[in-house]
């Protein structure tokens, strides 16, 4: 399975004033279809206009986005999307706010998944959607999104209002559903940690940049954390941060070959993989996810 | 204006479906209130019509000449003439129903530009639209036609229905054919109206994409429209002149524009000139309806893709 779910080139979007920084800046990626994707950046890093863009909202400055091989415009059908704020419209109760998911999809409609994931929620198919709380709504916006059977998931900050065992039990189902369907998922937050241990693929972004792109594994095999003597040479291996505490100094590098003797290695865990790209923005960008990939 | 709906296919776990399907069902599901106030409107005008009509004979005979002291010829006694009250509760109510057709555009548009349009870009409930199987343009055909043929429909059939009740036209009773409100509500104005109204008020709300701005300017451009058109109704169709030495009068039916040449020289519309400028106007409306349309789409397929 090398199919590409989504792709970007040279990808820019702007908004307002030419003036203005755009929000995302000559990015490029390439995720492969069935991986289930973190978006990950600080706030105003790009990750919901980067998701926009993928669901055919908005159209990019420069550069191209395809989804599952084509314009995202024309492939609307296969691909779901849930917005950081949940527009709901409030007037419909629940089980009307799903036969809104059937009546637009209607080649599509799985009445049966949807109804199931508002079930588990203990909604009331008759509750108005304005009397929801938002972990609710939220639960109710990921059934329509899951109902629609899509082939590429597009969640803006989904978990953001669930409390945490609502939380639990939606990625579990929403990673079920993905499983047994073989769905691309691109999830984005700012809580790495609500990300690790269910995704396999990740996407950093900063300022509006590429900075993290490939499959987990690889990537956090590409990175050592090491501690050693403050004044040892780190070269040639690309150094992304170092701190010095004392006479002790701390880093996440990228070995280029044997790290040698009098450093003690640690391999990173997500967190500070993220977190360490994140404290210092003038490190390379790393993308593992194109040519390799592609040549398969 | 039409909405493609795709075949649909149900599947075969669901209920039958009833009734309207597809965009068109969201459509009215989500504008329920205002379907069901338009139905009652149109209910209600329809009821206070039937009964115009069935006092309208008595109501004609209020109105006319009368005899002192006793009736005579014909004519009825003037004291049998004032007993009469339907003359007055006719009056009133013809008068109100044309005043809420002419008036219907106002409401259509501020309506168009706040709860169809903006209120969706607003909250953010379009995009939720546009992320299901339908493109925003045929979302924006259907949230425009779908309230177009409900317009039209209860705006015919009222006016329609107005004609009937008006009988035989005395102006005494129903107004003279160039009031504003009787000329925009017994003729194509009537439907045409709001039909402009629905399109510039989705114009507003595409342009603001904020319900109550949009609402607002809707009701504004609404407003220019409905003036611009009154002011210069008169100048759609060729007036007629006519001049005699020694003065003369015209008739109660003709729509006196100006007289010169110390009442020597009218001019003014005939009452024949109803129909040319009905239809004159008709298209003008309709063209900015259809311009305010145009614009909508083309407005969403810049910001869309």
């Amino acid at each position: 399975m090398t199919e590409t779910a989504i792709e970007a080139a040279a990808l820019s979007k702007g908004f307002g004033r030419r003036r203005r920084k755009p929000a995302l800046d000559d990015c490029a990626f390439r995720l492969p279809a069935g991986r289930i994707c973190a978006l990950v950046g600080p706030n105003g890093a790009g990750k919901s206009t980067l998701l926009s863009l993928a669901a055919g909202l908005a159209r990019p400055s420069e550069g191209t986005i395809s989804v599952l091989g084509q314009a995202p415009a024309a492939v609307r059908e296969r691909v779901a999307y849930v917005a950081q704020d949940k527009p709901l419209h409030p007037q419909l109760t629940v089980a009307d706010t799903l036969r809104f998911g059937r009546e637009l999809n209607p080649r599509r409609w799985d009445a049966a998944v949807a109804e199931r994931i508002v079930a588990e929620g203990g909604l009331d198919p008759d509750a108005k959607v304005r009397t929801l709380s938002g972990g609710q709504r939220t639960r109710v916006a990921l059934a329509l999104a899951l109902g629609k059977r899509p082939e590429v998931l597009l969640l803006d900050e989904p978990m953001a209002d669930l409390d945490p065992l609502a939380r639990h039990q939606l990625m579990a189902a929403l990673m079920a559903d993905a499983a047994e369907h073989g769905t691309t998922v691109v999830m984005s937050s700012h809580v790495v940690a609500e990300l690790d241990g269910s995704c396999d693929h990740l996407l950093l972004l900063g300022a509006g940049r590429v900075r993290l792109a490939g499959p987990l594994d690889d990537l956090l095999a590409a990175h050592r954390l090491v501690t050693g003597r403050a004044d040892a040479s780190l070269e040639p291996h690309t150094v992304v941060e170092s701190r010095t505490t004392g006479r002790q100094l701390t880093a996440l590098v990228r070995p280029e070959g044997s790290l040698g003797d009098g450093w003690q290695v640690t391999a990173p865990t997500l967190e500070e993989l993220v977190l360490a790209h994140l404290r210092t923005p003038e490190a390379p960008a790393l993308r593992l996810d194109s040519a390799r990939e592609a040549a398969v | 204006m039409t909405t493609a709906l795709p075949a649909t296919a149900t599947p075969a776990t669901d209920r039958p479906p009833r009734g309207a399907r597809g965009l068109t069902w969201t459509v009215l599901r989500l504008h329920r209130s205002a379907l069901i106030f338009w139905c009652l409107a149109v209910a209600a005008a329809t009821g206070v019509l039937i009964w115009m009509y069935a006092i309208g004979d008595e109501a004609r005979r209020g109105v006319g000449g009368c005899a002192e002291p006793v009736a005579v010829d014909g004519l009825p006694s003037c004291r049998a003439m004032e007993a009469v009250t339907a003359d007055d509760t006719y009056r009133t109510f013809i008068a109100l129903i044309a005043g809420a057709l002419s008036y219907a555009i106002f409401a259509v548009a501020a309506w168009a530009g706040g709860a169809l349009i903006g209120r969706e870009l607003e909250s953010g409930t379009a995009k939720l639209a546009w992320t299901q199987s339908v493109t925003p343009a045929r979302w924006l055909a259907a949230k425009l036609a779908v309230p177009a043929v409900l317009l039209t429909a209860g705006t015919g059939a009222v006016t329609l229905l107005g004609l009937w009740a008006r009988g035989d036209d005395d102006p005494n009773l129903v107004g003279d054919w160039y009031y504003p409100d009787v000329f925009l509500s017994t003729g194509p104005t009537a439907v045409a109206y709001p039909l402009a109204g629905l399109a510039l008020g989705a114009l507003a709300g595409l342009l603001l994409r904020r319900a109550l701005p949009a609402a607002g300017v809707g009701f504004g451009a609404a407003l220019v429209l409905y003036n611009v058109l009154e002011r210069y109704r008169w100048e759609f169709w060729p007036t007629v002149t006519r001049a005699e030495a020694g003065g003369f009068e015209l008739p109660r039916s003709a729509w006196q524009l100006g007289w010169a040449d110390s009442l020597t020289r009218a001019t003014f519309h005939p009452h024949s000139h109803f129909w040319p400028l009905q239809y004159v106007e008709t298209c003008l409306v309709l063209t900015v309806a259809a311009v305010a349309t145009l614009a909508a789409f083309w407005l969403l397929r810049r910001r869309t893709t």
